[in-house]
């Protein structure tokens, strides 16, 4: 058989896959591409082209911007949360105690949710009138009266990185744990008659052994967060006063809420190339503690 | 004063004993090797000492100071791991300065312990290399030097050449043997290799099923094995274990036809003792013309290996085996008959039912 052969068997085999990926991704992105130099409305108008002016609008407008901020105080202080609950949480599960595997698997519950049931479960708890958050603080006597955290600007992004975190730290202590079980029992028997303390074996001895595993993970949330849509859309739709507007939500309100697919085009590729930039530096980063150590 | 003393050590895990009640004392300076095979409770002994596992009951003094309930870093212990368990991400140096670093020692202080240590180990040139970069013997000397740096009390030692190569494990025993002479240390050393036990130790603990054995010098366990566990574990080849009946002096090796007269000595601790096992190790025994009056035994050569500086025969008496170490030009053939004579003051006698020597 001749390598000819070969390669061309090897394009066949792939190429019912390739024409799925070519229809469902590739042609849409560059149509997308296509689109966002144009003015096309959702429905009727194709629109025309008027080059750079949809990026130029986007980028300059005070909208993209406040967005821009919103996300990424959502991302980074939700995904900080996370690391820091899921290692706690990973430590605690790698003790030895009664109803142990009970608990490691309750822990994977809310991650294993999908984000609607989540979304919506925590709006029942953050709910103004009988939610249970509400319930709770004004009878251990915090709060005087109930209040709308999802409906006041100053609470709403708060809660809903509360929500984030409730959902996604199992992940985050999963790998976690994972890493902490590959720690040799020989090291930190070692690091105890060194006579090193609880924090300093965690600092010196296990964590070594959890940064690569975490970095992962940061890398993971950090770009999930950055797109965070669904949460949500199903708890605040970006309200109140677009207080939790992210960019996903805008650009759906710009090109579904407002039919401007020319501009909405534009914004999606934009947050693409944000969440690519991170991607690439993440992937540097790896590539960097992997081979430090 | 003893450096350190086990009173009466158990360790259950819930209805299984893993320790029965270890009593043993060790005075300063001392080499004493735990040996015996996997499972005997060696490990979790040391471990008990180190205080990285807790006994049931039963009492741990080191230096007169009774340190149960007391953490592993403040027992004045330190301890090599059989996977050196060096700190993967640090350097040679901090490795071994980690202990010191910990324990709030200057900085200064502790780099000069530091070089001071390396120095006895020759490793000084590796001190700013990471563990992965080391080959086996130089981490197995960055995890003593780890330990020596501390100068402790105790040093205990968890099976550390038995991740080496054979070579490399009899230059790391040489070199320890060397490091114990040089510090006067006292040792804790747990092993299964026996060659180990036998050339580290002043004294040898054989372990067997959670209790000791045989707690001596190298020389009284090897000369005067006070079981046939302890006699069979130690030697290689292992000694020769034959079955007999005793019988006015007589011993009758069951299953053949074979027997020899018991030296009066032996005859006299065997006193009224019927069913005995008699040892005999490989290299008491030579080769005798057959009919030979002088203390022997008749049996057929089976297999004749030559290992290069002895030749093993392993021959049959009956249903039972006799390996014998002779010197490797010795005209052996294998399928024939063959006397051997045995050195009368090698002869171990022991009670069948109980194992013990009589």
């Amino acid at each position: 058989m001749t390598s000819n052969w070969i390669t061309t068997r090897a394009w066949l085999l792939m190429l019912p896959l390739l024409i799925v990926m070519i229809a469902i991704i590739g042609w849409p992105l560059v149509d997308t591409v296509r689109l966002s130099f144009t003015d096309a409305k959702l429905v009727g108008t194709a629109g025309g082209f008027v080059g750079l002016d949809n990026y130029v609008k986007m980028l300059s407008g005070a909208n993209f911007q406040r967005t821009l901020v919103t996300t990424t105080l959502f991302a980074v202080l939700s995904v900080a949360a996370e690391m820091v609950i899921g290692v706690l949480a990973a430590l605690l599960l790698n003790q030895q105690f009664y109803g142990r595997s009970v608990l490691r698997a309750l822990m994977i519950l809310p991650w294993a949710l999908p984000t609607v049931v989540n979304a919506t479960l925590w709006r029942l708890i953050y709910n103004p009138e009988y939610g249970a958050l509400n319930a709770a603080l004004t009878q251990i006597g915090l709060l005087d009266t109930y209040r709308s955290w999802l409906g006041e600007p100053g609470t709403a992004l708060t809660a809903l990185i509360v929500a984030d975190c409730w959902k996604n730290f199992p992940l985050v202590a999963l790998i976690a744990l994972a890493a902490l079980q590959a720690v040799p029992r020989d090291i930190t028997a070692a690091s105890m008659v060194d006579g090193a303390s609880a924090w300093a074996r965690f600092r010196f001895v296990i964590m070594p052994y959890l940064a690569g595993p975490l970095m992962v993970a940061l890398v993971l949330r950090t770009i999930e967060a950055f797109k965070v849509f669904d949460l949500i859309w199903v708890m605040t739709r970006g309200g109140p006063a677009n207080s939790t507007r992210t960019l996903s939500i805008l650009v759906y309100q710009e090109a579904f809420s407002f039919q401007r697919a020319g501009s909405g085009a534009s914004l999606a590729l934009i947050v693409t190339l944000l969440v690519t930039v991170l991607a690439v530096a993440y992937a540097a980063l790896i590539r960097k503690s992997a081979g430090a150590s | 004063m003893s450096a350190l003393e086990l009173i009466d050590i158990r360790k259950r895990y819930g209805v299984i004993e893993t320790l029965r009640g270890i009593d043993l004392s060790l005075a300063s300076g001392e080499f004493l090797v735990l040996l015996g095979s996997s499972g005997c409770g060696k490990s979790t002994l040391l471990n008990i000492i180190a205080g990285l596992a807790e006994a049931t009951e039963g009492d741990v003094r080191i230096g007169d100071r009774s340190v149960t309930g007391v953490h592993p870093k403040d027992r004045d212990i330190a301890m090599v791991f059989q996977s050196y368990a060096l700190y993967p991400n640090m350097s040679v140096a901090r490795n071994i300065g980690f202990g010191l670093e910990m324990r709030k020692v200057p900085a200064a202080e502790r780099t000069d312990a530091v070089r001071k240590t390396a120095k006895i180990l020759q490793i000084e040139n590796l001190l700013e290399r990471k563990p992965s970069e080391l080959s086996g013997g130089q981490r197995q000397r960055v995890a003593i030097g780890r330990a020596l740096v501390r100068d402790p009390q105790i040093f205990l030692f968890d099976e550390p050449l038995s991740n080496l190569d054979a070579k490399l494990r009899m230059e790391m025993r040489t070199e320890l043997k060397r490091l114990h002479l040089m510090l006067g240390t006292t040792i804790v050393y747990v092993t299964h290799d026996q060659i180990e036990a036998m050339t580290l130790a002043t004294r040898i603990a054989v372990m067997r099923d959670g209790q000791i054995e045989q707690l001596a010098t190298p020389d009284e366990i090897y000369n005067h094995p006070a079981t046939r566990y302890v006699a069979s574990f130690v030697g290689s080849p292992p000694m020769n274990m034959l079955e007999a009946t005793v019988a006015e002096g007589i011993a009758h090796i069951d299953g053949s036809l074979s027997g020899f007269a018991l030296p009066a000595d032996i005859r006299e601790k065997a006193g009224q003792a019927r069913d005995v096992v008699i040892g005999i190790r490989p290299e008491s025994l030579s080769l005798a013309p057959a009919g030979d009056a002088a203390l022997g035994i008749d049996a057929m050569v089976e297999v004749v290996e030559l290992t290069g500086p002895e030749l093993v025969v392993t021959s049959t008496i009956g249903s039972q085996r006799l390996t014998a170490s002779l010197p490797p030009k010795s005209a052996v053939t294998a399928g024939m008959a063959q006397r051997f004579a045995i050195d009368a003051g090698a002869l171990h006698i022991f009670d069948k039912a109980t194992g013990r020597r009589l």
